[in-house]
């Protein structure tokens, strides 16, 4: 039986007269991986500000193993698009980043960032300043930032949508070894089916005005995951039944 | 990089040269008289064959300048920090500074030297009045853009207030601040030469000048205001040097190596 890390019971969020997210529940299972799809207005960020507790919602509770968290900050490792690194630190420094926010940084956080980094294909760059980087290695640095927080639950906000397709495709595998190698539960937001798809266990479809989910679909596809499975029959199954749920049935 | 040596230094001397030579052009060409305005080098001889007078002098602007600079640069700094933070304050504060600013310091020079004096404490004032308003302006302007993503961001991993504005706002803020800096060096010395003019008793730079104008000593006149705007210079460069020395990002791809104490230094 898996232990539930994250329980969202009857959160929901309004904007004067916009229902950003309707009263909604979900439960992420530890160690999973779960994409977040839906189209702008969705409420998806909504609901990633709530469980990062920068929002406070109008009604609803949210958990972290069972511990209440409800606007209140520093549980969730989080991650957006813009990869927020400061540009007057080095790499290294950028990876220690969040513990310099909250305390004195160590000779042992420095040489976790170091390993970190060489072992996901940055050592070579640790004293570089994040302006001499590529955008895919920017979102690698932001991610490794991300992972030394040592918090269980990752929120990423659609962390690759900047990036051309390419680096895009090199990105999600590199994820997926990372999330591979350190057990952390991922929630994925993205507006890119493909992505949803190929990333999660679970996909989470959520649908605009007001901001709800509309479908909660488990994803059959075998792990590793590469090429090849762009091309299954399952997956191609799997994005017309979302493709379907994200367009009211004309797909 | 000696391409670069030779542009950041060499063209701004050649720019400097050049005027000098229209200088020396409209004197001889012009038939100017020597009286209304001597040759570049008639001013300059002014100036070094009276050193030994002009250097106490010279020296007591230079350290009216670094004490109200310095004042300046602070108070200001604190002043757009709290009124950054407190908006209460900087709807308090903003048109009272304001004001500060649109009063004429030539004409608020005589008040300071009835209430404090004649010593170094009105020049001082006068500097520090000059000095604060850009860096505050500056300061405000830069912690009202910190990129709001940012600053989300040290929420969520829990920063405190104080550490978020340690480690994220004063970092982000450095570039509007430098330029609050630089614009107050280059009119601290205007402050340090108002205040002596309004203030002094026959000892000082501003002084100095007058007596020579009022002796028809027209090369001492100039040789003295190039001798004022040096130092205006030479203040301002300084900064520009904390600037680039404190800010190593901005020119470079790669850091420095950094001296840290304890083993960690070494593992590297």
């Amino acid at each position: 039986m898996p232990t539930t890390l994250l329980e969202l019971r009857e959160v929901g969020k309004v904007f004067g007269d916009t229902v950003a997210l309707a009263p909604t529940s979900l439960a992420i299972e530890e160690g999973s991986f779960v994409a977040i799809v839906g189209p702008s207005g969705c409420g998806k960020s909504t609901m990633f500000n709530v469980i990062a507790g920068l929002l406070r919602p109008d009604g609803g509770e949210v958990a972290l193993r069972g511990a209440t968290i409800t606007a209140s900050t520093g549980h969730v490792g989080y991650m957006l698009q813009k990869d927020l690194l400061v540009p007057w630190r080095t790499v290294e420094d950028n990876i220690t980043m969040a513990t310099r926010l909250t305390r004195r940084v160590t000779d042992e956080d420095r040489a976790e960032a170091r390993r970190v980094a060489r072992q996901y294909g940055l050592g070579e760059f640790l004293r570089h300043y994040p302006s001499a980087l590529s955008g895919g290695m920017r979102q690698r640095v932001a991610f490794m930032r991300t992972l030394v927080t040592h918090q269980e639950l990752l929120l990423l906000d659609e962390p690759f949508g900047a990036l051309d397709a390419q680096t895009r495709l090199e990105m999600q595998e590199w994820l997926l070894q990372v999330w591979k190698d350190t057990g952390r539960t991922v929630l994925f937001i993205t507006h890119d089916v493909d992505e949803s798809i190929f990333l999660s266990d679970r996909i989470v479809v959520m649908s605009p005005r007001p901001g709800r989910v509309v479908a909660d679909l488990a994803n059959p596809l075998s792990r590793p995951r590469g090429i090849h499975t762009l091309l299954e029959p399952e997956f191609i199954a799997l994005k017309a039944q979302v493709l379907g749920l994200l367009h009211g049935g004309d797909a | 990089m000696r391409r670069r040596v030779l542009l950041n230094v060499g063209v701004p001397i050649l720019s400097l040269l050049i005027v000098l030579g229209v200088w020396q052009l409209i004197v001889v060409g012009g038939h100017v008289a020597s009286y209304i305005a001597p040759r570049p080098r008639e001013a300059i001889t002014s100036v070094t064959s009276q050193w030994s007078t002009l250097w106490p002098l010279i020296l007591g602007t230079i350290r009216e300048t670094i004490y109200g600079y310095l004042i300046g640069a602070v108070l200001g700094f604190a002043l757009g920090v709290v009124m950054a933070k407190i908006p209460v304050v900087q709807r308090l504060v903003y048109p009272v500074i304001l004001v500060s600013q649109a009063v004429p310091v030539i004409a608020l020079a005589p008040v300071l030297v009835i209430i404090l004096g004649f010593g170094i404490v009105p020049k001082i004032v006068i500097v520090t009045w000059i000095v604060f308003f850009p860096v505050t302006v500056n300061v405000l302007d830069g912690l009202g853009h910190v990129d709001p993503d940012l600053k989300n961001l040290a929420r969520v991993y829990g920063a405190s207030r104080w550490r978020t504005f340690v480690q994220i706002e004063v970092p982000a803020s450095t570039t509007p601040l430098f330029s609050g800096l630089k614009i107050g060096a280059i009119y601290a010395v205007t402050g340090a030469i108002i205040g002596e003019l309004a203030a002094s008793e026959g000892n000082s730079l501003a002084l100095y000048q007058e007596h020579a104008n009022s002796n028809l000593n027209t090369a001492a006149v100039y040789g003295t205001t190039i001798v004022m705007t040096l130092i205006g210079i030479a203040w301002f460069l300084l900064v520009v040097g904390l600037e680039v020395w404190s800010t190593p990002w901005q020119r470079r791809s790669v850091a420095r190596r950094r001296w840290r104490r304890g083993a960690d230094g070494a593992a590297r």
